[in-house]
């Protein structure tokens, strides 16, 4: 992909910021830690030279934060593409990767698991938050597609599908958790978001799912760029805007949904990363979308790192040091978009 | 999402239901019977620690059949239920660390570690050879497998021999197995003796125990501890409360509970950092002074600790509670 | 040659006929201007004629039927720019430029070096080269209708459809406007259709009139025998009177003194 001269810095040095962010946070994340790794043999162990780590110790670095640390980075890529495409398809910033009932769907499918499938397994619980997932989204779309004049009708009647949906959902999620006040708890644990718990498996399995809708949201790119000036300017142009939502957000949806079942609801980072992206690097989605990748796996691993140490041996729930971090910065968004309105 | 204030009461509800960890708290017995003696216990471990159980041993507990290759020497004992167990059957010295909720007996080594959100690295660093918690969250299992460190889950029983059977198999896993026979049929002889002096038909006594007020969570007789009451022959108003979905914890509402006109009832709530719901303020609630029980001064603060656990403390808690039944049928 | 024939053409709009029975042509290289009250259909026809509204009757551009081009290959014939645009705000006048190269990009691709040359040589043209790193919100409103014009340019298309271009311009800008589309028009032999409030501009500039109320065509033809007084009378309910030119005055009676 060949760019404008005048741009090739810029854009090359934009990617290679975001990269480095990640791989920092990566590094920093790997050397802190409950169990107190000496610093020096991590970093040898980590280049598969020879370590002064015990066993246990390799143990606990190769099996207990690595794939902590690989899963944030991929949750935190995917929840950060996926908001950041939601937001090219509905031209609104202050869209996040939970929209169109994708969280509420997320929260139900794990609902339902948890209480009424509690004895088939740990596993039953990611399924099912994936499923509940997709089909929230998949009802919002049908609901908000169906009304008004066909696929061109525009976004806001997507939105408020998407509104109506989720907390509908929520509804009933509410209903069947005060109904077995003894799973409550781990309900609210699953909802809060964590990356306890993860394993090289985990992440195994959700990388193809990630590949394919990642690739997919990147692709179009361009396309969103066509869809920011309206629909129909975007259809004299030759695109096809209901045809290209439609593709966005599946895979965003599939996206969020993949990200979700590992880890939990997890807000403010679709939303906060591709807002920061934008202030740093413009808001051409080309550049948006991959930048949100990088960016938005640096995020959780550092704000996993943060949840991890801060009180350790106790854990801040993810979710808590993601909206901690991210309100802030969405007052300030919502600041300085006003300001640009004028 | 919606959390509301009621809601998180109910989770407090449902932790103490399951039993899983109480909240710190002197634990003051108003008992006369003599506890079962952990010090003797342990003044015999010296003898019978080698003669007690010989390793590698094979124990199956709820998270399947675990084997321990020699007899552990840094235990890490995430659940209350477990550090009591523990040092019951004279596996003190071998404790390590214990979680933040265990604080009983007084000279375990606590620590900051939770047994209700485990962090894996934190519980690495005390280097443990067998780790005990009473459930599997947060991929506890999982992760100490991979760490090749064994556990056991000894989670909350739901019956008086599911309790002797996990006293039994933590000194088995811990090279005490004789020891904590001794503890068992101990316990098993106090507790026979308290029901026999208080007698075990009262068949027109009734009594409410309550877990939590406002919401009101209570317990049938078909849970662990509905059991231990059933053991006098009481009669539970929540029974004809409770539906399937309650799973033995069903919420009734006050009018129910006063119209049920109980005899007994029985605070599990009632120290300060459980709900604060004493004898007295539970005197004051409007409509509750035509209560029998209330009427007759049977509401009973039991201990929270003693009450929420499953361990070798069991018989200070059937003591407090022969002692309200023998008062209230005079 | 007609590049543009319109045949016949109803449009309906939430099942309300806007468009009854509207005919008209414009020659490649001219200047159509459709005038008429709020309300008559301009814009409706106009979007019709870009292929954005499903219709009744006829269309056709360069002898090829408007239903028979899709998407891009309509996109590199017909540029549209409507009324009222979305022009985001943070979005670069060079970026929002390169957009006009939409139509010759395949799915996947992205701009390449010939996409970026056309795009800057459209900019050039309309004198916006060096407002290329600034944000459209920066802009004024005659900068902005020009990076607009620049946008449609880069398409290489071969009809232009302009709904009020001089609109909110004062009247400075407004001639600036309309003489870059006539030079467009002129040397590059693109065929434009606009809508124009001004009628005295509409004669101007435009070679060809329409004159539509009601959704149906009042009158067609040269400016001079469109803009008539008695015309204009009717259709519009005003008081001109019309000079050579023709330039149309609008006339008031005296109001009653005091």
């Amino acid at each position: 992909m060949t760019r404008a001269r005048g741009r090739r810095l810029p854009a090359a040095r934009a990617y290679g910021v975001a990269a480095a962010f990640l791989v920092a946070a990566t590094l920093v994340s790997a050397l802190v830690g409950a169990a107190d790794l000496n610093p020096l043999d991590t970093v040898t162990a980590l280049l598969h030279l020879p370590s002064g780590l015990s066993p246990l110790d390799r143990s606990v670095l190769f099996q207990i934060r690595l794939p902590r640390i690989v899963l944030g980075a991929l949750v935190g890529a995917l929840l950060s593409v996926a908001g950041a495409g939601y937001q090219g398809v509905f031209r609104n910033p202050l869209v996040d990767s939970g929209l169109l009932g994708a969280s509420a769907g997320a929260g139900l499918g794990a609902t339902l698991a948890i209480v009424y499938l509690g004895g088939i397994g740990p596993a039953a619980v990611p399924a099912a938050a994936f499923i509940g997932s997709l089909a929230g989204v998949a009802i919002a779309y049908l609901a908000g597609a169906a009304g008004g004049g066909g696929p061109s009708s525009g976004t806001t009647t997507l939105l408020l599908a998407g509104v109506a949906v989720g907390l509908f959902l929520t509804a009933v999620q509410t209903y069947v958790l005060q109904r077995s006040a003894q799973d409550l708890q781990q309900v609210y644990s699953w909802l809060l978001g964590s990356l306890s718990g993860a394993t090289w498996q985990q992440a195994g399995e959700i990388v193809p799912y990630a590949a394919v809708s990642v690739t997919v949201i990147v692709l179009h790119g361009r396309h969103l760029d066509v869809l920011s000036v309206g629909d129909e300017e975007a259809r004299a142009l030759g695109l096809h805007p209901g045809r290209t939502r439609l593709i966005v957000v599946a895979a965003c949806a599939l996206a969020a949904a993949s990200a979700v079942a590992v880890s939990g609801l997890i807000g403010f980072v679709g939303i906060v990363v591709p807002h920061v992206v934008r202030r740093l690097a413009g808001t051409s989605y080309r550049l948006v979308l991959p930048l949100s990748l990088l960016s938005g796996g640096g995020f959780l691993v550092l704000a996993d790192t943060l949840a991890r140490t801060v009180v350790s041996p106790a854990e801040l729930p993810i979710g808590v040091v993601t909206a901690l971090a991210g309100s802030p910065v969405f007052v300030w968004i919502l600041r300085t978009t006003q300001a640009v309105r004028t | 999402m919606l959390v509301t204030s009621s809601l998180s009461r109910t989770i407090l509800a449902a932790a103490t239901a399951a039993a899983l960890a109480g909240c710190a708290s002197s634990a003051s017995s108003a008992s006369s019977a003599p506890p079962a003696s952990p010090a003797s216990s342990a003044a015999s471990s010296a003898s019978t620690g080698a003669a007690g159980s010989q390793f590698p041993v094979t124990v199956t507990a709820s998270n399947g059949t675990v084997t321990i290759k020699a007899r552990p020497a840094r235990i890490v004992s995430l659940a209350p239920t477990a550090t009591e167990d523990l040092y019951a059957v004279g596996a003190g010295s071998q404790v390590v660390a214990v979680d933040q909720d265990s604080d009983y007996p007084a000279t375990a080594p606590v620590t900051k570690l939770s047994g209700l959100t485990p962090n894996l690295e934190a519980i690495a660093k005390y280097r443990p050879d067998l780790v005990v918690a009473s459930q599997n969250s947060g991929g506890l299992v999982s992760g100490l497998t991979r760490l090749g460190i064994p556990v056991l889950i000894e989670p909350a029983v739901t019956s008086l021999d599911g309790a002797y059977q996990q006293i039994d198999q933590i000194g088995q896993a811990t090279g005490h197995l004789t020891a904590a026979q001794k503890v068992t049929a101990a316990m098993k002889t106090q507790i026979a003796a308290t029901v026999r002096h208080a007698g075990s038909s009262h068949p027109s006594v009734t009594y409410y125990w309550e877990l939590t007020a406002n919401p009101y969570y209570s317990v049938t007789s078909a849970t662990f501890i509905g059991q231990i009451v059933a053991l006098f022959g009481l009669k539970n108003i929540a029974d004809a409360a409770d539906k399937a979905s309650d799973g033995g914890y069903p919420q009734l509402s006050e009018e129910y509970i006063v119209k049920a006109q109980p005899q007994i009832i029985f605070l599990a709530d009632n120290q300060a950092a459980d709900g604060g719901q004493t004898p007295a303020v539970v005197a004051k609630r409007p409509g509750w002074s035509a209560i029998p029980a209330v009427k007759d001064h049977e509401v009973i603060g039991l201990n929270d600790d003693i009450a929420s656990r499953w361990g070798p403390r069991l018989p200070q808690l059937v003591a407090e509670i022969a002692q309200a039944v023998e008062q209230a049928s005079r | 040659m007609n590049a543009i024939t319109v045949d016949e053409l109803s449009v309906d709009l939430d099942r309300v006929e806007i468009l009854h029975g509207v005919s008209c042509a414009v020659p490649a290289g001219g200047w159509l201007a459709l005038i008429g009250p709020n309300g008559a259909g301009k814009t409706t026809l106009l979007r019709a004629v870009a292929g954005l509204l499903p219709h009744r009757g006829t269309i056709q551009v360069n002898d090829q039927d408007l239903g028979a081009l899709r998407g891009r290959g309509r996109a590199r014939l017909i540029a549209y720019l409507p009324q009222i645009p979305v022009l985001p705000p943070d979005m670069t006048v060079r970026d929002y430029v390169l957009l006009g190269r939409t139509p010759y990009l395949g799915y996947l691709s992205a701009p390449g070096r010939s996409d970026r040359a056309k795009a800057a040589e459209a900019s050039e043209r309309l004198d916006v080269t060096r407002f290329a790193g600034r944000r459209l919100g920066s802009l004024s409103g005659g900068e902005r209708q020009r990076v607009r014009l620049a946008r449609a340019l880069a398409q290489e298309p071969r009809v232009l459809l302009l709904d009020e271009p001089a609109n909110d311009l004062d009247i400075g800008h407004q001639q600036q406007v309309l003489e870059l589309v006539d030079d467009l028009r002129r040397t590059r032999g693109v065929t434009v259709v606009s809508t124009l409030h001004d009628l005295t501009q509409a004669g101007q500039y435009a070679g060809h009139l329409v004159l539509l109320a009601g959704g149906q065509v009042e009158a067609s033809g040269a400016p001079a025998e469109v803009l008539t007084q008695e015309l204009i009378a009717r259709v519009y309910a005003a008081r001109v009177t019309v000079t050579p030119g023709p330039v149309v005055t609008p006339v008031r009676e005296s109001p009653k003194k005091l």
